[in-house]
């Protein structure tokens, strides 16, 4: 298998932190998206995704701090005493990591002013989110050339990813109250064209960092690829039987629909939780083929 | 769907031929040689690395090597050391950081044998 590193204790170390901070990250920047695009949603759902957006953008703070320390334990060779090394804590602020913390706590700052009531807490939050996303273009493999491209592809994909994840908690809540179903009528229509432009720019981005679909069997960032894309896969199956058959259920009433809907929205978190851990695996471990 | 597939096929063929270039580093001396002596540790990369920790361990346990290239990003990062090296198995770990942020590790062994 080519493209592998070698993985210890701080590696995994680095890919769950790293997990962790695509999750808060992403319900950060989903919460005010949430708010935007759903205003005439119940007063209490909006203030569950404004809630849950705030909460997730303060874990995300923690977890940057967090991976600091983890990555100069790594790039020291020391262990823990590395973690909290002046020098190796420097080289890491000097690495791209650096730039991207600053626009990732910034706008992860920004989304806890979701907290004020208004437009100036939504418009915020909104700058908040795409600072977030733009943080992500700073590091990896989205650096590579053409530079532009993969950068606006990457942002574009994170927005599109927030959108859904940060509905997750807000839609579960919705189920069984009374404006419910018109909710996730409506998220559904939406997520349609948003899901398939994060299925269009995603696969757009693998096709350049991958180069082939021989390099997809041949490496291991091709088959952590096709693991996440596999969960994906699963993922839409889920959204697609809530779209055609539950939501549609609940919305004519069925008693059945709402724990059907409450239960699939739970193990679609649990499929987001497995693709955020493939996506750090990939990103932390594996080196694309186009870089081999 | 057909379509799409058959131009994904040709996408395949023709971007193989693209990516030859190796991103792995060379070495001195190269890995797994045997050598009679060791005047310098070096290693190339093809992009800069920042490499913030270099050790060297012997048949005796760690020996201290000196860096002659700093703690910047090089292409090319020499270390010296010891003039008396004692015949047997030895092994380089390094850690770094490269340009594009990502943790970097590596690892080669060579013996001396006169």
């Amino acid at each position: 298998m080519e493209g592998l590193a070698p993985i210890d204790g701080w590696a995994i170390a680095a890919i769950i932190s790293k997990a962790a901070g695509y999750g808060a990250a992403l319900l950060a920047m989903g919460g005010p998206l949430f708010v935007l695009v759903f205003p005439s949603s119940s007063a209490d759902v909006r203030q569950l995704a404004r809630k849950v957006a705030v909460v997730a953008a303060m874990i995300g703070l923690a977890v940057l701090a967090l991976r600091f320390g983890i990555r100069a334990a790594r790039i020291s060779g020391m262990g823990l005493p590395g973690a909290v090394d002046p020098m190796m804590l420097g080289f890491v602020w000097d690495s791209p990591l650096g730039a991207a913390a600053i626009w990732r706590g910034a706008g992860e700052l920004l989304v806890v002013a979701l907290l004020i009531r208004g437009i100036v807490g939504l418009s915020a939050g909104l700058i908040g989110a795409l600072l977030i996303a733009v943080s992500y273009t700073f590091v990896g493999h989205s650096l590579g050339d053409p530079r532009w491209l993969l950068a606006s592809l990457l942002t574009l994909h994170l927005l599109a990813v927030a959108f859904w994840i940060g509905a997750l908690f807000p839609l579960r809540h919705a189920v069984g109250r009374p404006d419910g179903a018109r909710l996730l009528h409506q998220f559904g229509n939406i997520a349609s064209f948003t899901v398939a432009l994060l299925i269009a720019v995603g696969l757009i981005f693998a096709w350049l960092m991958t180069g082939s679909l021989l390099n997809l069997l041949s490496t291991a960032y091709g088959w952590t690829l096709l693991a996440k894309l596999g969960v994906v896969s699963g993922l839409m199956a889920l959204a697609a039987l809530n779209k055609w058959r539950f939501v549609p259920a609940l919305a004519s009433g069925v008693p059945a629909a709402v724990p059907h809907l409450r239960r699939s929205i739970q193990v679609e978190a649990v499929a987001v939780l497995l693709i955020l851990l493939a996506t750090a695996t990939l990103t932390s471990i594996t080196t694309p083929p186009v870089n081999l | 769907m057909r379509q799409m597939t058959f131009a994904l096929l040709v996408l395949a063929a023709t971007t193989i031929g693209a990516f030859a270039h190796s991103k792995a580093e060379q070495t001195t001396p190269a890995n797994e040689a045997t050598v009679a002596t060791v005047e310098a540790i070096e290693m190339r990369f093809d992009d800069p690395m920042r490499v913030t920790a270099i050790t060297l361990t012997g048949p005796d346990g760690d020996v201290n090597i000196e860096r002659e290239t700093g703690m910047d990003a090089v292409t090319e990062f020499r270390a010296l050391p010891p003039a008396d090296l004692p015949d047997g198995a030895y092994t380089v770990d390094w850690r770094g950081l490269s340009s594009d942020g990502h943790p970097m590790q590596g690892t080669f062994g060579f013996t001396i044998a006169d």
